[in-house]
């Protein structure tokens, strides 16, 4: 179950990370984006991949939420627990399981809406965005960002593989640069025109 | 330095007396130097309240039985100077322990109870001769078991993690160490697989998720976030092998 977790979380930071340097490439122009897309196609790795992606969060929610404090008591006691200790790896795991559910849910509807007007395209990407996506997409940006690196940290302390406190400013680092190549990224989409 | 005048907000509730409801109990004391807080929890009691009740013994972090949350975090009232304190000083009682009375609890039944689901002595087929020379052992690994056997049992890390103040029946950062200890001891003829059957759960080492505060707030600085990944990673492998 651990591994399971571990290698689910993993691979879901992996394409995140990858996912957003796809879509980046639209600050490169609508060419460079849409030749990306079309490389992922004709190696159907997008055909692969997007099953792959969604069985892979549902594994990890399954997994991962196991854990969570789900009895209403177990909540109360964590919560109590945590403002008692004020201690922020404590919180953060508050923050962890929150962007979690917050994850499943606005990556749902990502990918539908997605898959809906199918293959992706910039100019259809461009249109998604700017009737209303803007808000949802900055939203996903901002909590797969940061649970995927609050998740990473955890992993490395869990199975030590790294010094705590030296390492932590530069997860910190590395989830600004991406979210800031992410905001980039949607503030292209929503100022070009079609 | 100015004289501060402390004031100490003391959890007060004897579960002999249930009639007098759990309560907060505001007491005054002026700070003297190097003041720790067993010393100023001594004069409380001789000065003001003698029915105040709370564990000590060694004054000098050996015992491990003096373990309160201070202001929420728990540590050992002899270790900590009331020096680096703000002038108001919230004491309770630690969580998960059962309450004996004020900020007195029994970690005993706990620990007790981790050392029996742990068998936390030396399993071994060889017979002791009591004669004979003991077994030599490289000093490098003997000082690595005795840096796990330095857990002085105060419950610190107990109180600390979330785990184990939501699951009763998580082994937590004391059995999980305790575990480490017997796994790298030679002596211990027990194999991974068979230590797998105990802690390779949820209420063992895979309950664990990482918060860390044991790790923070170990009186004894016992590097628990190492010896809890030890467990982790021996635990994985013996996982990956018993599929096989």
């Amino acid at each position: 179950m651990e591994l399971v977790q571990l290698a689910s979380g993993l691979f879901l930071l992996g394409f995140l990370q990858f996912h957003l340097f796809a879509v980046s490439t639209i600050i490169l122009g609508p060419a460079a984006f849409n030749a990306d897309s079309a490389w992922l196609d004709e190696y159907y790795l997008s055909y692969l991949g997007i099953p792959l992606v969604i069985l892979a969060i549902f594994v990890h929610g399954l997994v991962a939420l196991r854990k969570a404090p789900w009895k209403f008591q177990e909540m109360q006691t964590y919560l109590q627990h945590s403002r008692r200790l004020a201690h922020l790896d404590t919180w953060a795991w508050l923050v962890q399981i929150l962007t979690g559910m917050a994850v499943l849910v606005l990556a749902a509807i990502h990918i539908w809406s997605t898959l809906l007007t199918w293959p992706i395209e910039a100019a259809k990407s461009i249109t998604r965005v700017q009737s209303g996506y803007f808000s949802l997409l900055l939203a996903l940006l901002l909590v797969a960002e940061i649970h995927a690196m609050v998740g990473l940290y955890r992993i490395l302390v869990k199975w030590s593989w790294i010094h705590r406190r030296k390492f932590t400013s530069y997860l910190v680092y590395a989830t600004i640069f991406f979210v800031v190549l992410g905001v980039i990224a949607l503030l292209v989409f929503f100022f070009r025109k079609v | 330095m100015a004289q501060r005048l402390l004031t100490f907000e003391i959890f007060r509730y004897n579960p002999a007396s249930p009639e007098i409801l759990p309560r907060l109990q505001e007491f005054h004391l002026e700070e003297t130097q190097g003041m720790t807080l067993f010393i100023a929890l001594n004069r409380l009691r001789e000065e003001q309240d003698p029915s105040l009740m709370f564990d000590f013994v060694c004054r000098a972090a050996v015992c491990g039985s003096c373990a309160i949350l201070i202001n929420g975090r728990p540590g050992l009232a002899c270790k900590t100077l009331t020096h680096d304190l703000p002038d108001k000083i919230v004491l309770m009682p630690l969580p998960v322990f059962k309450l004996v009375g004020d900020l007195s609890v029994d970690t005993g039944v706990w620990f007790r109870h981790l050392n029996e689901r742990t068998e936390a002595w030396i399993h071994t087929d060889k017979i002791f001769d009591r004669q004979g020379p003991e077994d030599r052992m490289d000093n490098p690994l003997a000082h690595q078991i005795y840096e796990a056997e330095r857990c002085i049992e105060c419950g610190t890390c107990i109180a600390a993690c979330a785990t184990a103040n939501m699951r009763a029946d998580f082994l937590g950062a004391a059995g999980l160490n305790r575990i480490a200890r017997f796994l790298i001891d030679p002596r211990d003829e027990r194999s991974p697989r068979q230590v797998f059957e105990v802690v390779g759960t949820d209420e063992g080492v895979f309950g664990c998720v990482g918060l860390m505060a044991c790790d923070d707030l170990c009186p004894m600085e016992i590097p628990l976030q190492a010896q809890l990944a030890h467990v982790r990673r021996k635990m994985a492998l013996a996982a990956l092998r018993k599929k096989k």
